[in-house]
């Protein structure tokens, strides 16, 4: 995860770097700061139990989806270094699922409906939904043991917890509102936004429906020929090639696998920010 | 405050702490993804690099056991996968997912303890992260604790208006985070005036830059060097 997890956040950053100025920057750092301090403020949820924000869709609703992603990774990466929250190991895993995933789904309902409650509910749990199914998989993938009864309790958590992200991102966003309208940013149509919200949301309805369907872990798919192995191929990919070719040495098999893949995603993905920069700054020279 | 201890600890002086971050960053990075690769049953290997770890912040004057204490804060997330998979009976791999996160857990306490965070963040960047996020985590870390301490006093106040009444209703809350992002917004747009007036171009100054010297090219190679021993002999 590491390896699509980096150069993605290498290409959201340059890409925020170009789209917003400097001023931007003491901005997004301290919106970061507040979603620590936001987390404190529990929710009280039915009785005696709480909630607090996770903020991936409100950010992404207040200071747009790619500042949303950068922030979400600062934060990410805070937690990690500083708080020993989620650890270092998990920390490309927990970018991909909350700060690229969670956020892009969670503006994706946001931009269909233009706004209003019911893109802003959707929006919340979609983003938390997107995380977590996600999350579950991967758990699944590394070898993490679910037999059923503990997956379907864990389903059903992530489920009732993302309709609570939800429901306090719409109280948030409706109090903001009465604060001052011009915190929320209106819906735009952003198409790549759009599509990599849908793919997320795609990869993580699969990621459920996968680990509700195959219980004893993913590994178990490379038996199956067919569809089942293909989708593992391209969830993984193009990792997944190398473990399967190099298998019979482990170490190298996952050492090289990482290399390569990270080698393979970045230089893709560098070729993508020199086509998306090259094609942004022509129109800005003509208007100058 | 759990963090002011580790701030604490990274102003402190000695070896490890003279070394350059980008050093430090690229030996934890060795680490990680030695402990990333290891197979089962190589608890040897698990143990060495628990000693090595503590080897660093013996020579860091770094105190062991509030070190290893902070690195239990990973643990409840680890150990409730674990137990899932320990009751569907494979209990070496539960022992193995828990050490994983605690060794890297402690591998980050050990950086961030000798790093203070402007350099651990100039370190990023030697390393060619974008300079946009790394001045974000910049303003980030800078601003945490500020925001944290708001709304605690946030809390408080509503506590005492409340009195008995001790849970605050949904919408309440909604309204408390509401105030808490309008505050953190207007705070920060203050902050960026008087950068501006200080003649801020878009990233902090960096007051004393560090050379990348051939002790820090040392450290980073013999972790490296250590992870490969480590592998091959557990």
């Amino acid at each position: 995860m590491d390896a699509i997890a980096v150069p993605s956040i290498a290409c959201l950053a340059r890409r925020a770097q170009r789209e917003c100025d400097h001023h931007r920057v003491p901005l997004m750092g301290v919106m970061g700061a507040f979603i620590f301090a936001a987390q404190m403020i529990n929710f009280p949820v039915g009785t005696g139990t709480s909630s607090h924000l996770v903020g991936g869709a409100l950010l992404s609703f207040t200071l747009g989806p790619a500042a949303a992603s950068i922030v979400m990774t600062a934060i990410l990466a805070t937690q990690a270094l500083v708080f020993q929250d989620g650890g270092l190991l998990a920390l490309g895993a927990n970018i991909f699922n909350m700060a690229i995933a969670g956020v892009f789904a969670g503006y994706l309902p946001y931009v269909l409906l233009r706004g209003g409650r019911a893109g802003v509910f959707a929006g919340g749990v979609l983003s938390l939904l997107a995380s977590a199914g996600l999350a579950l998989m991967e758990l699944i993938q590394s070898g993490v043991r679910m037999p059923r009864p503990a997956l379907a309790i864990s389903i059903a958590l992530f489920a009732v917890s993302a309709l609570i992200e939800g429901a306090i991102t719409v109280a948030v966003m409706q109090a903001l509102e009465k604060i001052q309208p011009g915190f929320i940013r209106q819906p735009r149509g952003m198409r790549a936004g759009a599509i990599v919200g849908a793919a997320a949301a795609g990869l993580a309805g699969l990621g459920i429906w996968f680990a509700s369907a195959r219980p004893d872990g993913i590994q178990k798919l490379s038996l199956d020929p067919g569809i089942a192995s293909h989708a593992r191929a391209f969830l993984t990919s193009p990792i997944a090639e190398y473990k399967l070719q190099l298998v019979s040495s482990p170490f190298l098999a996952k050492s090289l696998a990482g290399l390569i893949g990270l080698l393979i995603v970045y230089v893709v993905c560098l070729g993508l920010s020199r086509i998306l920069s090259g094609a942004r700054q022509l129109p800005q020279q003509e208007v100058a | 405050m759990r963090h002011a201890r580790v701030e604490n600890w990274s102003r402190g002086d000695s070896p490890i702490h003279r070394r350059h971050a980008a050093a430090k960053i690229l030996a934890a990075l060795a680490i990680l993804f030695s402990i990333a690769s290891l197979q089962s049953g190589a608890l040897t290997g698990y143990i060495l690099y628990i000693a090595l770890l503590l080897l660093a912040g013996r020579v860091a004057r770094l105190p062991l056991v509030a070190m290893l204490r902070a690195a239990a804060a990973v643990l409840p997330f680890a150990l409730c996968f674990a137990l899932v998979t320990a009751l569907a009976g494979d209990r070496e791999l539960a022992v193995r997912l828990v050490i994983r996160s605690y060794i890297s857990a402690l591998t980050a306490v050990v950086l961030v303890a000798t790093t203070p965070m402007p350099r651990l963040i100039a370190g990023l960047e030697w390393l060619r992260t974008p300079r946009f996020l790394t001045q974000v985590m910049q303003f980030l870390y800078r601003y945490l604790i500020v925001l944290m301490e708001e709304a605690g006093a946030m809390g408080r106040a509503a506590a005492s208006r409340a009195g008995a009444l001790r849970t605050i209703q949904f919408r309440q809350a909604a309204g408390a985070a509401s105030v808490l992002f309008a505050r953190s917004y207007a705070r920060a747009e203050a902050i960026h005036r008087a950068l501006l007036a200080r003649g801020f171009e878009g990233q902090m100054p960096v007051f004393r830059t560090q050379r990348f010297t051939i002790a820090d090219a040392g450290l980073a190679t013999a972790a490296g060097a250590f992870a490969v021993v480590v592998r091959t002999l557990a």
